[in-house]
């Protein structure tokens, strides 16, 4: 009797862990990372020359193998254990897999040996947690994903470059992320108070039953706190204000992933909490109360990103703010969801854009990573001058990943904007109709400082030369060498992602 | 065989674009004096494969298509009538498709659910059937025998690869262009097909006039291309696809916008031809075609004479299930393609330079052609297939003799030392053997001496003309336009010869650049010339009065049907006796001119205006350049004065704005958070007062 009892409790553990084996195998890399690295650093911090290549191969060992079982998985149906493996999980898996070996790339030559270990295992217990929060079955196990990211962020943004400027932006950014997991902690307890469970399929099953039905009040609790503290992984105004000072302040590598992963995390797990798949047309699902005030979001992350990162002269604050307006744009394919008549819906929109986007913002901050001054870190867009003339691939690839951020054709930024776009005018509803409008006028803002950007690279005289960093920078190259590739090949062969998209 | 079967229509595009591919990544750095090389590889390649798609690919889609063509196939009246074919389809991948909730692109009806349910699909995949096919032998077949000859002639040229690579890079879109399927894939390659033709004009670049020449070719082929985009937005929010297979196989759905929407189908039907008659350098936008004579003869002779400005008359005979239905554009048409006709044969007579009288003579031609597809107008039900095939038949002859007179052309540059005012030589008949009879026997087909390939194909042209001025309806408008036909076979036999006799006939006559012992065309040159120039004898021949490619084409899918024509003596007789008489004219005008002297710099006004194109180019200049460059004027004080004003206002709300927002990006942890929970008590505010409202 007490055999069957634990049998079949392992029997349970072994399904579920069947689930997320492509994240225990990144987490186990994780684990065996800061075990031994302390072994092969001496007492006083020194490292044998080259040790941080090791790593580097290691953490794209553990990702290429993640993603080879992540291959051979196939979405399964949802029961109420504590993971979930559907089409979301399985493709935002792939996504950030695939995205998670272009960071690699990018941090490989960030943190020095001595401490390249750790950075590396940071980052891939980063893209393990935004696997978990697409595979988690429950608010805690949501929270945990995401603790599971915000965590090893504030090392990463630390570890690999301890001076005084990455020593504020990692405080503002702990304090505030803090700040933000306490907020949406508190959300996800009001909607366990109002429909007493956590687990999602219960929480979904007992929203359509209107269990929640007396209690407004509570549900409208919960999902303020809960867009609150999911905002701030979007960097969605009026929760962005960490991110310029962050992205200025904190290692390249950092920024871009900062720029990036909170964001597929952020909007996944919006999407399990708030857009509750109600097929009855249930008065009190979530999603309700949330569209209005995610509408309001979507606009103002818009106006005020792309508003303020006019006025800005440093680079990387400017794509601080361009992150925050691209969280707008995302967001209008969030609100509009699957109100769409004929085009694409908002969450294929959504989906399309985030990959696009990934490709477009990763591979700019590659070109920032290779760049430097002779004599300090490249830091103002008037540092770019005459970038064209000293490093005309360069600017070429930096140009490439600018129009795409623009949306101009030939490159993939166009085509997720466009069906951002199409999805938003395709509601039909005079919301949706002013969001497209928004949409449309932001579009035209962003290409003002973005093309002010190209335009200082190619128009502007070269007072100083701007040099590619000489030693090392191959995993860089490559790194923008794949974005540049998905730039441009999501623009000629969309239909493959597209296809997969509309299995989700 | 089987997976030639079904790869052979990619095949036919990517040789020559994998030997662009080559010449832009290797080929301008090693080997740069071979580059002609993998492009005659890569041409003979898709000329193969042309030629089997020719032959076994599209003719195997003929039996199962056409069951009862079978019983009536002795019976020559009826044949046309039973003549059906299908078409060999190769999807590459679905650009961009959005809407469709999950239908995979494999069939038409999934194609239609789409469009139905508003999604939007823009399918690359290629499409061939006979009038593709026919098309692609004939593009294929002149690439390569110019390639070749380009092979010699372009010799020692600084630019030979980026020729050979531009040459190619042109075949690709040509094949592409024709091998498309839907209009939005024709539209894109129209724009390469005019991209490479701009680069080819502008070769050499370093000349103010080949600079000048490029740059009025693509501002000209704007105005067209502008129509052309509007003409399909059109299609597309009519019949909201723009599938060939979708559009024209469907007769029941173009009489459906027909009877609800005829203004909008006729303008769809201009709008389009629009685009062809920029293309196709016709009356009035045919004055960049001339200029376009500044770039290397055998671009002349491949580009703007025998493949792409043909590319109009391809789109209108495509379109013809649409154009059948509205008979008002296809008079527009007649009357264009006999306007403009006339024109050039008026201008070519005086021309001095020998590739302008060829030019005009190449829009002069065109302009039968869009006679022929108009001529339908008259009683589109029975015209309109000899109509589509006559003017298809005549772009096919036309290739041939047109390309070898370009080429013969390019020859006596050659030798001349690229001088080719023909005030400056003559009597190059002892000089240039071979280019002399390459180039008589073009001059002789374009004139339209009996029993070679412009006779047969100019002939029925006539033929089509003549049986739409016997309509009831609109006899009268289309004797005219015969009237003009006639009158213009009269003056391509006689400006034909005049070119002829003042080059090749008189005293030797050799001009300084030429040096002492011009040489004639070496082999490279000369094998091109003898095959064009006995294609041009012998091409009409075979495939004229014997009907084979009439037939042939019939098995276009969706072309009207109709009954077959005997042949009409009247108009071949007449057409005989019009050619001979141009060409004994010549002769006696020009036959026994004494040297370069024996043309008189003639000054009476007539002939100054035939030699200036009508005063065409100065007419724009002062009816459309000078006032649209006044207007411009007047813009740019507008623009200085008030919008830049509104500009630099618009540009002041950023600064203002983020002045509002700046001072809460502080750099203080403490305020952040701070406005952060003021964002969140306000939300939440907000969303209790909704949602007290709303109960």
């Amino acid at each position: 009797m007490n055999d069957l009892v634990i049998s079949d409790a392992v029997q349970q553990l072994n399904r579920a862990v069947g689930l997320i084996v492509p994240d225990v195998i990144v987490l186990a890399t994780v684990c065996l990372m800061f075990f031994a690295a302390p072994f092969l650093v001496s007492e006083r911090g020194e490292a044998p020359a080259g040790l941080r290549h090791r790593w580097g191969w290691l953490s794209l060992l553990s990702l290429l193998v993640a993603g080879y079982v992540w291959w051979g998985t196939s979405p399964q149906p949802v029961t109420t254990g504590p993971f979930r493996l559907d089409e979301l999980t399985w493709f935002i898996r792939g996504v950030s897999l695939a995205f998670g070996a272009v960071l690699v790339l990018l941090t490989w030559n960030q943190a020095d040996d001595a401490r390249s270990a750790e950075t590396q295992a940071c980052l891939l217990s980063i893209i393990a947690g935004v696997n978990l929060v697409a595979a988690a079955n429950d608010l805690v196990g949501i929270f945990i994903a995401l603790e599971l990211i915000s965590v090893p962020t504030y090392l990463f943004l630390l570890l690999p470059r301890r001076d005084a400027p990455a020593q504020e932006a990692t405080m503002k950014y702990f304090l505030l992320s803090i700040f933000s997991s306490g907020m949406l902690l508190f959300g996800m307890s009001y909607l366990y108070g109002s429909v007493g469970s956590t687990n999602l399929e219960a929480i979904y099953a007992a929203l359509t039953a209107g269990r929640a039905h007396p209690m407004p009040i509570l549900l409208v609790v919960a999902v303020m706190m809960m867009v609150a503290g999911l905002a701030f992984r979007l960097t969605a105004v009026p929760f962005h204000f960490y991110a310029p000072d962050v992205f200025q302040g904190a290692p390249n590598a950092a920024a871009a992933m900062l720029s990036f992963v909170p964001k597929v995390a952020g909007f996944v797990a919006l999407y399990r909490v708030l857009a509750v798949p109600v097929e009855a047309l249930d008065h009190w699902s979530l999603a309700q109360f949330s569209e209005p005030l995610l509408w309001w979001l979507a606009v103002l992350s818009m106006f005020v990103g792309n508003l303020l990162a006019l006025l800005q002269t440093d680079i990387r604050r400017m794509l601080a703010f361009s992150s925050v307006s691209h969280a707008g744009y995302m967001l209008v394919g969030f609100v509009v969801g699957t109100a769409t008549t004929g085009g694409p819906t908002g969450f294929e929109a959504l989906l399309f854009y985030l990959v696009v986007y990934g490709a477009m913002t990763l591979g700019a901050f590659a070109v920032l990573g290779v760049l430097q001054r002779p004599d300090r870190r490249m830091e103002s867009i008037e540092d770019l001058s005459g970038l064209s003339r000293n490093q005309p691939a360069i600017a070429l690839l930096l140009t490439l990943f600018l129009f795409s951020l623009t949306g101009l054709p030939p490159t993939a930024g166009f085509l997720g904007k466009l069906n951002l776009f199409l999805a938003a005018w395709g509601t039909g509803s005079e919301s949706g109709h002013w969001l497209a409008i928004w949409l449309a006028v932001n579009a035209t803002i962003g290409a003002w400082y973005y093309l002010r950007v190209i335009g200082t690279m190619y128009l502007q005289p070269a007072p100083m030369a701007v040099t590619a960093t000489d030693s090392n920078a191959t995993p860089s190259y490559l790194a923008m060498g794949l974005c540049a590739i998905a730039t441009l090949g999501l623009f000629a062969v969309p239909g493959w992602l597209w296809a997969l998209i509309q299995h989700v | 065989m089987s997976w030639l079967n079904e790869n052979v229509l990619w095949l036919i595009p990517a040789a020559p674009l994998l030997a662009c591919l080559w010449i832009v990544v290797a080929g301008q750095f090693i080997r740069r004096e071979k580059a002609h090389q993998p492009v005659v590889l890569g041409l003979i390649i898709a000329w193969l494969c042309a030629l089997y798609l020719l032959f076994s690919v599209v003719p195997s889609t003929f039996e199962h298509a056409g069951e009862h063509a079978a019983e009536a196939h002795d019976d020559h009246a009826a044949d046309s009538h039973a003549a059906v074919g299908g078409a060999v389809k190769y999807f590459i991948y679905d650009w961009f498709h959005v809407g469709d909730g999950g239908v995979q692109p494999t069939s038409m009806s999934d194609d239609l659910a789409r469009a139905d349910a508003g999604g939007i699909s823009a399918r690359v995949e290629l499409r061939a059937d006979a009038m593709s096919a026919l098309m692609l032998v004939m593009v294929t077949t002149v690439s390569l025998l110019v390639a070749i000859f380009a092979s010699g002639y372009m010799q020692g040229d600084p630019g030979y690869p980026r020729f050979f690579g531009a040459l190619s890079l042109f075949v690709f879109s040509m094949c592409m262009l024709v091998l498309a399927s839907n209009f939005l894939l024709l539209f894109v390659f129209w724009e390469a097909v005019g991209l490479c033709s701009y680069l080819l004009i502008g070769f050499w670049f370093h000349k103010p006039s080949a600079a000048a020449a490029a740059k009025k070719a693509f501002v000209v082929n704007r105005i067209g291309d502008f129509g052309l985009i509007l003409g399909i937005f059109l299609l597309w929010t009519t019949f909201g696809t723009l599938e060939f297979d979708r559009i024209l196989a469907d007769p029941s759905l173009i009489r459906q916008v027909v009877l609800t929407q005829p203004e909008i189908f006729t303008t769809i039907c201009l709008l389009l031809f629009i685009g062809a008659v920029g293309k196709s350098a016709q009356f009035p936008l045919h004055v960049w075609l001339p200029d376009a004579m500044e770039g290397p003869t055998p671009v002349s002779a491949l580009i703007h004479a025998a493949t792409m400005v043909t590319a109009g008359v391809y789109l209108v005979a495509r379109c013809a299930p649409l154009f059948m239905h509205s008979p008002f554009a296809l008079q527009i048409v007649a009357g264009v393609g006999a306007a403009t006709a006339l024109i050039a044969a008026i201008t070519a007579l005086t021309q001095n330079d020998l590739k302008r009288v060829l030019a005009y003579s190449t829009v002069s031609q065109l302009g039968y052609m869009f006679m022929s597809l108009g001529a339908a107008g008259a009683d589109p039900e029975h015209l309109m297939q000899p109509a589509v095939t006559y003017a298809m038949f005549h772009m096919f002859t036309h290739a041939f003799f047109k390309a070898v007179l370009f080429l013969s052309a390019g020859s006596v540059m050659h030798a001349m030392g690229d001088v080719i005012d023909m005030r400056r030589f003559s009597g190059l008949r002892t000089a240039l053997p071979i280019t002399w009879i390459t180039f008589l026997a073009g001059a002789l087909a374009l004139a339209g001496v009996p029993l070679l390939s412009g006779f047969w194909s100019k002939d029925e042209i006539l033929a089509v003309l003549h049986m739409a001025a016997q309509s009831e309806t609109h006899g009268t408008y289309y004797t005219v336009i015969l009237c003009i036909a006639l009158l213009t076979a009269l003056m391509t036999a006689f400006y034909t010869f005049r070119a002829y006799f003042l080059t090749f006939h008189g005293p030797e006559v050799f001009p300084p650049e030429a040096g002492h012992h011009p040489h004639d065309a070496p082999p490279a040159m000369a094998i091109p010339l003898y095959i064009l120039g006995a294609a041009a004898l012998l091409i009409g021949l075979a495939t004229g009065p014997t009907h084979l490619y009439g037939h042939y084409l019939h098995h276009t899918p969706n072309m009207p049907a109709a009954p077959a024509h005997g042949p009409d003596w009247l108009m071949m007789m007449m057409s005989t006796i019009l050619a001979l008489g141009g060409i004994a004219g010549a002769y006696l005008v020009y036959g026994s001119h004494r040297g370069a002297a024996g043309v008189k710099d003639n000054a009476s006004p007539l002939v100054k205006f035939s030699l200036n194109g009508l005063y065409l180019d100065e007419l724009y200049l002062a009816l459309v350049v000078k006032p649209l460059r006044s207007l411009a004027e007047v813009s740019e004080i507008f623009d200085r004065m008030i919008i830049d004003k509104i500009v630099d206002g618009v540009a002041l709300i950023p600064g203002v704005v983020g002045s509002i927002l700046r001072p809460i990006q502080n750099g203080l942890v403490q305020h952040y958070a701070f406005v952060m929970l003021l964002g969140l008590a306000a939300g939440m505010v907000w969303m209790l007062q909704s949602l007290t409202g709303s109960n």
